[in-house]
């Protein structure tokens, strides 16, 4: 009964939706793979979006300590951001080199985006230690807390980050282009355009919402 | 299960995958993504500290800005398109979009509400008893 | 803290004999009790060399069915210590009145807490999630999960968790503060002891797993389906299974990144809830609870499908109403997040957002109602076979509508302010997922013993079981409800009012009928070991089921499936069965069988989680050094298990064909059997 319910519709469904073809089977591993961690990678942004919605609420409780315009140095979140733009401009080109088996420009890529990100965890992390020492740290107010844990989220984000990288590249050195390490490579990748997407948000957020008057 | 992406028509293709491209073209699509992606962060830093642009639209422009800019890195960057062959990975994308939007949206409305009824902690704390 | 800490600091952080309650006799009474048992079988285990199987066939394994098996074990376990913990409260509300009872404050609450964490992340939670393990890649018809091991890894974190959690008795204190761990009582100056870091920190690192979890499991229902198996061909419990683990996946992020603030607050001095420096608590109300709301139908959404399942079966008809079933849950899905503010209502929200999210509350009240007209129609005009899943499954409909009614009510925002946090509300929320995932939970596990073991459990054992409980739930929740009209509130240790004394004096009745019923269950296990011959299921189809997984044998080999099967409708195996489709199983003969690759075993979960677990206990008692040497461990885990060369084995064809053709041979008598009928 059902069959033929679905059957009249066949051609009129091109998304699929109601899927009046008959399903295929069981997806390749390589789809399964990375659309699994595609889910991971939503969840991850929700989670996001708790810190965000936490700075939100608390962003003018400043409890007497500096607001966002005081202490927020534009010019350094600016190099920041086009350090990891660019890094996701490599991690992209190594993704290609990956798939096109290419050692050197894939290592060559890896790299940079390495450098690159090492360069935002330093910039970001002389940030927080010099609000540190000035005596504006987490614990001076409520604004304070939701600003460190916002982006230090990220950070530490971008630091698994550079640590699941250079097991790539050891992996790729060790085991060559086989198809597990071009799936981890796969979901690498989406992992550090994930971050890119998030940044985008924090620095909008943050600083230039959050620095402006 | 085999590893091929491209032969089976019938299913989604993996997030992140792309159509059958030559490299070339493939590079052009990461070359085009950050560009777009550069002009619109440096128009957001522009915006933010100008002077020329009405002062209450800027944080509506940045807002957008950054959606736009998130649109370009999903596109350009993670390849989502709107094709049949990405149904699942869009229709997965809009169910944590719309939790996202519920999660912040509704506290932010929520947060807001309790602001205005309650007086803040401090001062709960200092009432006599 | 610029002093330099001393030697024993630095090892031991926190950490000292003080931690050992030698002054409080019950918990260390409860403690050695536990103790003793886990060392008992651990030396049962070696002595009678059962070690290397274990190790082999089940601690190590990838495969679903035994990884669901695990879950459900640990849930049954976690299920007789928070029933412990039950039955406690309601002795000491029988006869604290005018009185101290016999359980002083600070443990009557450490009690309290314990009771709904163990409930909500250790039972109920594992429960569910082992039966989907369990039933969707069979119902699928796929030969496992989409990541087997990060399956063992999600397992075994959650076995972290709950380990953390009763290690607690005997080692430091748990939580004083309700299984939700409100500030500003859980902050570091009201709550200094280690309770609170034990509650957030084995959530944490079972968050952990139940997200690895849901990961799974969507995947597996969106990716894996078998040929021909389309969404609208998916049997019931699949869908709620993709709903469920939707909101994992969407929920279980929240209840991390909240409890990560208040960790923040309680370790680092941060101000999220705090009430100094511009903190606010209600922020954590708010989070906590955009979790909390989701959760309440990530554990009732797979019970809906046990029922879907069980009336359908044992009513010898198609489900009602199918797509209607399927519009519903997938409704109840999104609708659930917008709905958490009714749990704080009385906060001060004011009337426009109270109403609003009121209004959310009264609505998803209604795919839930046709859900339970779907059963009704179904079961009409059925032959129905009133087995003990059965009888769960009408003895939720009947339950679970009581609960539903009084929840319609606390949505109310004016009468919420009457009722919010008393006795009502706790036999409201009793009432639903008692009756309706408790319920669903035995209903599944009676239903689905036989494909697990090969042997179906004894009736009249498990009747009697079913017939206490459901009595005993009656007896003990229901005085609840008008001991909360009579305005008792929840979580008292003693109190002084008369009225409220009958009914707390009933309802420690009931828990012993409620025990009498877990007891009567335990002996049904017991006794269907034993007779576990007479029992067999020999054709892997003993309910005369519908789906897939009946079309496989009991217990099912590892591959599930010798052949992928193609479906071409709904109730796939009653189409096989019943349509002329018989002969099918015999054709299957000779060249066509193929070798199978599986997924190999990996001890990568339970290695990962003994890291877990050195990492939580360190974490809680400050011992820092202990702390880096687990993270390392975890990472090098991974490590180890990325750089393996051969993640599958092969099972030769000859192997699946002998395998195959004994399954083909029973169910040959089954359908000789049922032509003579």
């Amino acid at each position: 009964m059902t069959m033929t319910a679905t059957l009249g519709h066949a051609h009129a469904d091109p998304h699929h939706i109601g899927r009046a073809t008959e399903h295929p089977g069981p997806a390749p591993k390589r789809i399964v793979t990375a659309y699994g961690f595609w889910v991971f990678l939503l969840s991850d942004i929700v989670m996001f979006s708790c810190f965000f919605a936490a700075y939100a609420v608390l962003v003018d409780q400043t409890a007497g300590g500096p607001k966002g315009s005081e202490i927020f140095e534009q010019r350094n979140v600016a190099i920041e951001t086009v350090c990891l733009l660019l890094s996701s401009f490599t991690c992209g080109m190594a993704g290609i080199a990956a798939d096109v088996r290419n050692r050197l420009w894939f290592y060559l890529a890896m790299a940079v985006t390495c450098v690159l990100g090492l360069i935002f965890l330093a910039i970001e992390f002389k940030e927080f230690a010099d609000l540190v020492a000035r005596g504006y740290g987490p614990s001076r107010s409520a604004f304070l807390t939701a600003f460190f844990s916002l982006v230090g989220c990220h950070g530490l984000h971008v630091s698994a980050g550079v640590l699941w990288l250079l097991t790539m590249m050891a992996q790729v050195f060790a085991k060559g282009f086989r198809a597990d390490v071009l799936r981890r490579m796969m979901c690498f990748a989406l992992f550090w355009h994930a971050l890119d997407i998030i940044w985008v948000g924090v620095f909008s957020v943050v600083y230039l919402l959050g620095g402006g008057a | 299960m085999s590893d091929q992406t491209h032969m089976h028509v019938e299913h989604d293709i993996a997030p992140g995958d792309e159509e059958q491209h030559s490299v070339r073209e493939r590079i052009l699509g990461y070359v085009v993504g950050l560009g777009l992606a550069l002009l619109l962060t440096a128009t957001s830093f522009f915006i933010a500290g100008t002077n020329l642009v009405w002062q209450p639209s800027i944080p509506v422009a940045l807002i957008v800005l950054a959606i736009a800019q998130m649109g370009v890195h999903l596109v350009f960057f993670l390849h989502i398109t709107t094709g049949p062959d990405n149904t699942n990975n869009v229709l997965a994308l809009a169910f944590g979009l719309l939790v996202v939007f519920l999660v912040v949206g509704g506290t932010v409305w929520i947060m807001a509400h309790l602001n205005q009824n309650m007086p803040p902690m401090d001062q709960i704390m200092q009432m006599p008893r | 803290m610029p002093a330099v800490p001393t030697v024993e600091a630095t090892m031991l952080g926190k950490l000292d004999w003080s931690a050992i309650p030698l002054d409080q006799p019950i918990p260390l009474a409860a403690g050695g009790v536990v103790l003793l048992v886990i060392l008992g079988v651990l030396a049962w285990v070696v002595v009678k060399g059962h070690l290397p199987y274990l190790w082999h066939e089940w601690i190590t394994s990838v495969d679903h069915k035994r990884i669901g098996v695990m879950y459900i074990l640990l849930a049954s376990v976690m299920l007789l210590r928070g029933g412990s913990d039950a039955i406690m409260m309601r002795i000491q509300q029988a006869i604290a009145y005018q009185s101290q009872g016999y359980l002083p404050p600070e443990h009557y609450n450490q009690i309290f807490s314990a009771h709904g964490t163990i409930m909500i992340f250790f039972v109920a939670m594992p429960f569910v999630i082992g039966l989907m393990n369990l039933v969707v890649p069979l119902q699928l018809g796929v030969r496992d999960v989409a990541f087997p091991t990060l399956n063992s890894v999600g397992f075994w974190l959650t076995a972290t968790g709950a380990l953390l959690v009763n290690l607690s008795l005997v080692i430091g204190e748990f939580a004083r503060t309700g299984w939700l761990a409100f500030p500003p009582l859980s902050e570091l100056s009201y709550s200094p002891g280690v309770g609170v870091d034990y509650y957030a920190w084995s959530l944490q690192i079972s968050g952990v797993g139940t997200l690895v979890a849901g990961i799974n499991l969507v995947t597996t229902v969106l990716k894996l389906r078998t040929k021909g198996m389309n969404y609208l061909r998916m049997p019931m419990f699949c869908w709620t299974t993709l709903a469920s683990n939707l909101l994992i996946v969407a929920a279980f992020p929240i209840l991390t990144a909240t409890l990560a603030m208040l960790l923040l607050d309680r370790y680092l001095g941060f101000h999220f809830f705090t009430n100094e420096a511009g903190g606010n608590v209600m922020m954590f109300m708010n989070l906590i609870w955009a979790w909390g709301h989701p959760e309440v139908y990530i554990l009732v959404l797979p019970a809906f499908g046990v029922y879907s399942e069980v009336v359908s079966t044992f009513s010898s008809k198609p489900l009602f109403g199918y797509r209607s079933m399927v519009l519903a849950t997938m409704a109840i899905c999104i609708i659930s997040f917008m709905v958490w503010l009714h749990h704080f209502f009385t906060m001060g929200a004011g009337p426009d957002v109270n109403a609003i999210f009121g209004i959310a509350s009264m609505i998803i009240a209604v795919p839930t109602g046709v859900k339970i007209y779907n059963w009704l129609f179904t079961m009409y005009g059925g032959r129905i076979r009133f087995a003990t899943p059965m009888l769960w499954s009408v003895g939720f409909m009947v339950t679970f509508i009581i609960g539903g009614l009084t929840g319609v009510l606390v949505a109310v925002p004016p009468a919420d302010f009457m009722l919010h946090n008393s006795m009502f509300l706790v036999a409201h929320f009793h009432n639903v997922i008692i009756g309706g995932v408790l319920f669903a939970a035995f209903a599944g596990f009676e239903y689905w013993f036989p494909k697990a073991f090969g042997f179906r459990l004894d009736e009249r054992w498990g009747k009697v079981g079913f017939w206490f409980t459901f009595v005993g739930f009656w007896v003990t929740f229901m005085p609840l409800y008008i001991a909360g009209m009579l305005g008792m509130t929840r979580r008292m240790q003693h109190y002084d009012v008369a009225e409220w004394r009958p009914w707390m004096l009933v309802a420690a009745f009931g828990m012993l009928l409620l025990t009498i019923g877990v007891l009567a269950q335990v002996t049904q296990i017991v006794v269907s070991i034993r007779n576990r011959e007479a029992l067999r299921d020999r054709t892997g189809d003993p309910w005369d089921g519908r789906s897939l997984e009946w079309a496989t044998s009991s217990p099912p080999p590892v591959f599930n499936f010798a052949f992928d099967p193609d479906v071409r409708g709904e109730d796939a195996y009653w189409a096989l069965k019943h349509h002329a489709k018989q002969q099918q199983l015999e054709d299957h003969s000779g060249p066509e069988y193929q070798d199978i690759e599986m997924p190999k075993n990996s001890p990568t979960g339970f290695v990962c989680a003994f890291f877990a677990t050195v990492m939580g206990f360190a974490l809680i008692w400050h011992i820092w050094w202990m702390v880096i040497l687990g993270g390392v461990g975890a990472f090098a885990t991974f490590v180890v298990f990325a750089w393996r060369d051969h993640d599958e084995y092969v099972i030769p064809a000859a192997e699946v064909e002998r395998i195959d053709r004994i399954n083909i041979e029973e169910r040959r008598n089954l359908v000789s059997l049922a032509g003579t009928l």
